[in-house]
């Protein structure tokens, strides 16, 4: 049964944050010193909102549609560009990581942006607010705009508040992703014009392409999407982006950005394309695998820990590449799942990296010794992230990687030789753990250790992927229904 | 009400009698010639806005030579509107020139022509208003008669626009020998008459027209002018070139082509829309390498005329393809005004327009650092600015009209454009600057702004300009099916 709630509940997740970050500047334009509890508060209203609205789609059990739907509102009526949101059960683990994300940020940033706050928190809930709405639009030309208005934070927080060679790292950032998104318009602009009626409107859209316009639209899909989950090879701007990035805004760009392409593939090409992905599922299956290994390999030989970090990102993309174009319940559950786990376990390594400079100095593995002596909470909360990276089974990374394997043998088992993927990962991980925490201290290195609310914020990281360890049904039983529904779609695809 | 002739005798009032006062009352007197040519300006607009928004047909005096469609209100609103821009801001950029009630006396006289030349459908008035529209803004680019760059400009500009405006009339003068008319109606009505010996003489015609048009219209190879002029005109005037001028031009050669294209046996889609590949293409790969920023922003203005011409392109196909160039076109004038504008103030302040001057400048020049990088963002097409929508009507009139590739370039195009137009906000947002904040001029930057404000909400409300976009669209089809 879909969900409905009397209020506009979508349209209040879009536009609070987008709004209170508005409010921003003219709020606290003399004085910053209460900027960060009014962000907090917002963000813990916005948290509020998610989760009521999760739990309504979790204790319901209809995933498998579009719940709370709003519109169609006319944008521009007679050019088929109308204001239509739903939540579904692959939107709904977004949304929700992107609300505990933002709070875990806010946090975050205390401690390590020290200037311009006001842009900064203003562009972080307009950053927010997007990210929402490219999670729950239904209208092909509102997605795309909330997907190139997503750029413009990113591009400032990247661009102002980044490391040395941030005005590059920006540049590049901006261009890659805005021309990935070029080819993803004109695909649907082609489909509005070769459907009838014509229509952008995703749910009306639905099973009325043609095939010859799947695989076109697949290929433009493909660049389009790819080049924010990354796959090689248009994966070379995430490197720069996250080791110029700060700290918390890595997060945002591992947890969130990268999100908008696995959420793209799972709803535009599975959903969408069903036809085509399904004949030409080994193809984007052997993109993800080459994405998987690569991003493993190339971070061994990383000295910047950042950077190691980066490319276990794309290593875990791979896993929702792989997962979602394997077309059975286990991948696309497992996928779904994974972008969740993932967001979380990559967040809080990334909020390491950051302290991890502001006690040492450096990110560089081989120059940080003996953590465990200078620094010890910051040690034991590196072990406990490694592990969620590493996807060991006291975290519910290990669930989703373990779902995606699951169903990529259940297509081929060549396809099991993924398994190595995590080996590699925990190979590189331990070494650096070995190196830098392991190690015997330098004489003569300051401690400098975590404050007490730092540690809370960063364990409150793990508490999702410790939590849906125990209770795996609270993403799954919503994440189910729609990869039962996308996989009859792929399978009917087949036949 | 014959808005068009009302127009015309407002702003000719006020235009022939203003340089009377610089010239009775002395220099005392330019307060008031600036109050009266804003006045005599904003009832113009007024009265085009509420004859662009009427639905019911409106009478002529003149229906032969001056036609009261809504296609020329639109278009003579939003050339008035940059007008009235560029004349609020030139309070200040022009402060202390001499001349200076001459000045917005020939301002008024480019309106004039402008008008003139939106609403008429007489290939002879076409050519008056057009030499009309043209001759003031010779004198204009040489307004800095001190200034050597503004006396290239003003020669270069003089030159090609005479050569423009005799390739036009031989093309007018061939039209007439052939139909005996040079009043588009009844051309229209003959030329499917003609015997097929008689194509070569059309085509190369409707080539002398397109090549005459072309050079205001800055499509490529008749470009070559416009990134000299630009530069070294005043850069109030740059905008008024580029922003209202080139759009008037776009409403003669829509009503030019309009009854050209029925004669379906040459297929001048094709070789326009290779002309428009073309355009766009090399406006925005040279755009790229530019130093300053009135050069970077002309070949910007080459490259959306680019854009707009996909809109002539598919004119037979699709009905899109006229609402998209009549939406783009309003959004690109009020964009490309703002950019020219806040690009003016920088170097009213720092008289310099090379892009090094813009490091730093949102901690010198926070509001109009501001809108200027709206504006480019706008420009770039970046959603939800109002640039966005319209080129997106745009590209899928391209693709409606079977014209695929040629959306696609130009999205390819909108890609590259991106690197130039971001290369310019990251200087002003990211780059370090050793300037001290500066006073911005109250007049000028609350146009700026209101200019932003244009672009921000037409941007959230896109419908509001689609609909009257298709609503012109929709009159000019009835009466002129192509």
């Amino acid at each position: 049964m879909m969900v409905d709630v009397s209020f506009p509940l979508i349209s209040i997740l879009i536009a609070m944050p987008i709004l209170a970050g508005l409010a921003i500047p003219l709020l606290f334009k003399n004085s910053q010193k209460y900027i960060i509890h009014y962000a907090i508060l917002v963000a813990l209203v916005e948290l509020a909102i998610t989760f009521y609205a999760y739990g309504l789609i979790l204790t319901n059990g209809s995933g498998g549609e579009y719940n709370f739907i709003e519109g169609p509102v006319s944008i521009i009526g007679n050019f088929g560009i109308d204001y239509l949101v739903g939540m579904d059960g692959l939107s709904g683990p977004l949304v929700l990581i992107t609300s505990i994300l933002t709070l875990l940020v806010l946090f975050g940033s205390r401690d390590l942006i020290k200037d311009r706050k006001v842009l900064y928190y203003s562009m972080i809930f307009i950053f927010q607010g997007s990210i929402m709405g490219v999670f729950t639009q239904l209208n092909m030309i509102l997605f795309y705009v909330f997907w190139d208005i997503v750029l413009i934070p990113m591009f400032l927080f990247i661009g102002i508040w980044g490391g040395p060679r941030k005005r590059y790292a920006a540049m590049k950032f901006f261009l890659f992703t805005f021309v990935g998104s070029i080819f993803m318009l004109l695909a649907f602009i082609l489909i509005y014009f070769n459907v009838a009626p014509h229509s952008f409107n995703i749910p009306e859209v639905a099973g009325k392409i043609p095939l010859s316009l799947q695989v076109i639209s697949s290929v433009l899909f493909f660049i389009g999407f790819g080049v924010k989950l990354p796959v090689v090879p248009f994966h070379t701007w995430l490197p720069d982006a996250h080791v110029e990035a700060p700290a918390p805004i890595s997060v945002f760009l591992a947890g969130l950005l990268l999100k908008m392409g696995g959420y793209g593939f799972l709803r535009f090409n599975i959903g969408l394309l069903p036809e085509a992905s399904a004949q030409y599922a080994w193809i984007f299956i052997l993109v993800g695998i080459i994405t998987m290994f690569y991003g493993a390999i190339v971070a061994i030989v990383q000295t910047d820990i950042k950077k190691m970090i980066a490319l276990t990102s794309v290593n875990h993309m791979g896993f929702v590449m792989v997962g979602a174009f394997t077309g059975t319940v286990f991948g696309i559950s497992g996928s779904i799942f994974q972008m969740f786990t993932h967001a979380a376990a990559v967040g809080i390594m990334f909020m390491l990296s950051g302290y991890l400079h502001e006690a040492t100095g450096t990110r560089n593995i081989t120059v940080i010794k003996g953590l465990k002596f200078s620094s010890p909470r910051l040690a034991t909360l590196l072990i406990l992230g490694s592990m969620a990276a590493m996807c060991i089974p006291i975290f519910s990374t290990f669930v989703s990687e373990y779902l995606v394997i699951l169903g990529a043998i259940q297509v081929n088992t060549i396809y099991a030789l993924i398994v190595a993927v995590p080996a590699i990962t925990v190979g590189y991980f331990l070494w650096m753990l070995r190196r830098v925490v392991m190690s015997d201290q330098k004489p003569g290195s300051k401690k400098w250790d975590l404050s007490n609310i730092s540690t809370l914020a960063l364990v409150l990281y793990l508490v999702p992927l410790v939590l849906t360890l125990i209770a795996p049904w609270l993403i799954l039983d919503v994440a189910n229904p729609i990869s039962i529904f996308y996989t009859s779609l792929v399978s009917g695809g087949a036949a | 009400m014959d808005t068009p002739i009302i127009v015309l005798i407002v702003l000719t009032s006020v235009a022939v009698t203003s340089p009377l006062y610089g010239m009775i009352f002395g220099k005392k007197s330019i307060k008031y010639v600036q109050y009266l040519t804003t006045f005599s300006l904003l009832v113009s607009l007024v009265l085009l806005i509420s004859s662009t928004l009427s639905l019911t047909p409106q009478e002529s005096t003149v229906p032969h030579l001056l036609r009261n469609d809504t296609l020329g209100s639109f278009f003579s609103l939003m050339v008035i509107l940059v007008t009235l821009f560029v004349t609020i801001t030139s309070f200040d950029y022009m402060k202390g020139n001499s001349n200076e009630s001459i000045y917005y006396s020939l301002l008024l006289f480019t309106a004039i022509g402008m008008t003139m030349l939106s609403f008429a459908v007489d290939l002879l008035v076409i050519f008056v208003a057009w030499e009309l529209m043209s001759l003031p803004t010779f004198i204009l680019a040489g307004y800095n008669k001190q200034d050597k760059l503004s006396n290239e400009a003003a020669v270069k500009f003089f030159i090609l626009g005479a050569l423009s405006s005799g390739i036009l009339l031989y093309g007018i003068s061939l039209m007439f020998g052939l139909t005996g008319s040079t009043n588009l109606e009844v051309i229209s009505q003959s030329l499917p008459s003609l015997s097929p010996d008689m194509l070569p003489f059309i085509i190369f015609s409707t080539v002398s027209m397109l090549a005459g048009l072309g050079l205001k219209l800055s499509i490529v190879p008749f470009h070559m002018w416009i990134p000299d002029t630009y530069e070294g005109s005043p850069t109030t005037v740059s905008a008024l070139l580029s922003a209202a001028t080139k759009k008037a031009g776009f409403a003669a050669a829509i009503r030019i082509f309009a009854i050209i294209f029925p004669l379906f046996y040459f297929d001048l889609s094709l070789a326009l829309s290779i002309v428009a590949l073309v355009t766009m293409t090399l406006g925005n790969l040279a755009a790229l390498t530019q130093k300053s920023i009135t050069r970077m922003l002309a070949y910007s203005s080459i490259a959306q005329a680019g854009y707009l011409l996909i809109g002539i392109v598919v004119l037979p196909y699709s009905d899109l393809g006229l609402i998209g160039l009549l939406y783009h076109s309003f959004n690109h004038a009020i964009l490309q005004a703002s950019a020219f504008l806040a690009a003016g103030l920088v170097r009213l302040k720092t008289s310099s327009s090379s892009l090094e001057s813009y490091n730093g400048l949102s901690k010198v020049m926070p509001i109009t650092s501001f809108c200027l990088a709206l504006s480019l963002l706008g420009l770039a097409g970046i959603p939800p600015l109002n640039g966005f929508w319209s080129k997106l009507v745009l590209f899928a009139a391209a693709v409606d009209g079977g014209y695929t590739w040629l959306a696609f370039a130009g999205l390819i195009n909108s890609a590259i454009s991106v690197a130039y137009y971001l290369l310019v906000i990251k200087r002003m947002y990211m780059d370090e600057t050793s300037l001290k904040a500066m006073k911005e001029p109250f007049v000028f930057v609350s146009i700026l702004v209101f200019a932003s404000a244009i672009i921000i909400v037409t941007g959230l409300l896109p419908n509001v300009l689609y609909d009257v976009s298709e609503n012109v669209t929709m009159s000019f089809l009835t009466n002129n099916p192509v």
